[in-house]
């Protein structure tokens, strides 16, 4: 996906929050404000078709929203699951820089 | 060979030359010796449970690693079903034994090791993840039993290991070889030691720099030389060699059958070291080992709670007292307790999830919370238990006077209950429940799996006291407010 084709879709799907460890609000503010400023990607709701990336924020470990069919709706994937994303571990603080990161990633793969 | 049948399991470690003392005895046979041949029994039946068409579902699985069938006792979780029949496994190993059937901690070391390599070799570069796996697959293949050996004996216990004056109070490499390692030490009160293969070796607590020489993770057969056992003592232990029905629980005893291992400069080879100095990963090990392990207590707890109650249902059967109000809610008070450490152990293990080896570890906090509801509720179960027992729970004849010549005459008609049911039948339930509520069996719910103030301080890093705080303060109109606090 290189800058220059047409605008990327990423839809946003939490687990659900019930007992989230973390604050995934900030991360999708966080997402919202680098979407405007790339200009590259716009955030779209999970209902609409060809979705290219989602980001699945999951408030702790179990990681209920990582699921098969929330995946299955776009090409690609990252999830959080409390302090980590993609399994790998990431400070609060520091969650919505590390999840910008992967999906820059994956935009400019 | 894959799975061994009980009988293979006993001539397996039949073949075995631990070095094991008992009472100031040097024991010949482990497997022959009246000591231990209840937990010698318990064991046997993991091997036998796997292979029964009842129980197969729960006790066998098939290894990620080879497509072969196994018992589960070997197997790496990889999914939340995995966690979870884990815990049933234990509750119907438990509602068969009544007592503890000591797999369950090499268990738990595996799966705590397993993962905890592959973490060191992603930050690290080294390769014991690979040698955890070979150890594993020798494991499954022969279905070992492997004992874990995590508590050391820890000396002054305000010190480091690296500060106490006796540097083997923990166990520590004390020279590195080209060809393996020569480690010190000891660990006490590891579960099915002198009757297992092997010993999973880990560290027991965080450490700095400077306990680099202690966090030491390694794998040695129980015979290895300079391994010697020290067998503990058991509440009524010596009934095991002169008595059958004050036994009570004759085939399974009491509880899991504990030894201090010493470990005198033992000679490890590198493919059965896991951990070498990376003392930054010594903490994130005892954390999932004792996930892994606390996970379990709700799971065999309640299956001895099964039997426990159903004996006390029995004895006030036998007493005249089973239809008392009372005794009624009693029993059933015993069941609620009961059956909510039971959930504990299935929403840990629901709530669990993937590490990044791949395989699945409960969620630490509610594993923690079930470990922690154990050590009151078990000794609340037991209470009501003595409670519709009675005081002839601590003052029954024993057997051999019932079987006495000129006094079992009198034994045979005191000791009576309702007609039409025999003395023996009353004197075999007390003696049951003696051995399920008067001692060892007690201590093992508190202490096993690590004490209550280990839980509290793990409950207490994953409580996140500060979202509890937002949510307050959004409810109560203090600062920013949020619509939604996530």
């Amino acid at each position: 996906m290189s800058k220059n084709s047409r605008q990327v879709k990423v839809a946003l799907k939490y687990c659900g929050s019930c007992n989230p460890r973390v604050d995934l609000s900030r991360i999708a503010r966080h997402l919202s404000k680098v979407a405007e400023e790339r200009e590259d990607f716009q955030l779209v709701p999970l209902s609409e078709n060809d979705i290219d990336v989602v980001v699945i924020l999951c408030g702790c470990p179990r990681a209920c929203g990582n699921k098969e069919e929330v995946r299955a709706r776009a090409k690609r994937s990252l999830f959080t699951a409390g302090e980590s994303v993609n399994r790998q571990a990431v400070p609060e603080t520091q969650l919505p820089m590390a999840v910008e990161q992967e999906l820059v990633r994956i935009l400019d793969s | 060979m894959t799975m061994m049948t009980g009988k293979q399991y006993r001539e397996s470690i039949r073949r075995l030359k631990p070095e094991v003392y008992y009472l100031g005895e040097k024991i010949e046979s482990v497997a022959d010796h009246p000591a231990f041949l209840p937990h010698v029994n318990a064991a046997a039946l993991t091997y036998d449970m796997a292979l029964a068409p009842e129980f197969e579902e729960l006790l066998s699985t098939t290894s990620h690693l080879t497509g072969e069938k196994i018992n589960r006792y070997t197997h790496i979780h990889h999914s939340h079903d995995d966690l979870v029949k884990k815990v049933k496994m234990l509750r119907a190993l438990g509602q068969q034994t009544g007592s503890c059937f000591q797999r369950c901690v090499g268990h738990d070391g595996l799966n705590s090791v397993y993962s905890i390599t592959y973490d060191i070799d992603q930050k690290m570069g080294t390769d014991y993840h690979k040698r955890l796996v070979n150890l594993l697959k020798e494991v499954q293949s022969k279905d070992l039993m492997i004992s874990g050996a995590m508590t050391d004996v820890k000396g002054d216990r305000r010190l480091s290991p690296s500060q106490q004056k006796d540097p083997d109070l923990y166990v520590h490499m004390v020279e590195k070889k080209k060809d393996g390692i020569v480690v010190s030490g000891a660990k006490a009160h590891i579960t099915g030691a002198v009757n297992s293969h092997g010993h999973l070796v880990m560290p027991t607590a965080a450490m700095k720099a400077e306990d680099a020489d202690y966090a030491v993770c390694f794998y040695v057969p129980v015979d290895a030389p300079g391994v010697i056992h020290i067998f503990g003592r058991q509440t009524n232990d010596t009934r095991k060699c002169n008595c059958f029905l004050d036994q009570g629980n004759v085939d399974y005893g009491i509880v899991g059958g504990e030894a201090l291992i010493v470990f005198d400069k033992v000679f490890v080879p590198w493919e059965r070291v896991f951990m070498c100095g990376e003392y930054e990963f010594a903490y994130e090990l005892v954390e999932r080992f004792a996930t892994a392990h606390r996970q379990n207590y709700g799971g065999c707890k309640t299956g001895l709670a099964d039997a426990l109650i159903g004996a006390t249902y029995a004895l006030a059967q036998v007493q005249g007292t089973d239809r008392a109000s009372h005794t009624r809610d009693k029993l059933v008070e015993m069941v609620h307790l009961a059956e909510t450490l039971y959930c504990c152990s299935i929403a840990c293990s629901c709530q669990g999830y993937a590490l990044p080896a791949g395989s699945y570890m409960a969620d630490p906090l509610l594993a923690n919370v079930t470990k922690l509801n154990v050590t009151r509720e078990v000794y609340e179960i037991a209470r009501l238990a003595q409670d519709i027992a009675g005081g002839i729970l601590a003052t029954a004849p024993s057997e051999m006077d019932w079987k006495d010549a000129r006094v079992g005459k009198y034994v045979d008609k005191y000791m009576k209950g309702v007609a039409g049911v025999p003395t023996e039948t009353r004197l075999r339930l007390i003696r049951l429940l003696e051995g399920m509520t008067c001692g060892t069996a007690l201590v093992e719910s508190m202490h096993g799996a690590g004490s209550p103030q280990a839980q509290r301080i793990m409950i207490e890093r994953q409580a996140n006291f500060e979202r509890k705080k937002r949510l307050a303060e959004k409810l109560a109109k203090i600062g920013e407010q949020p619509l939604l606090v996530c």
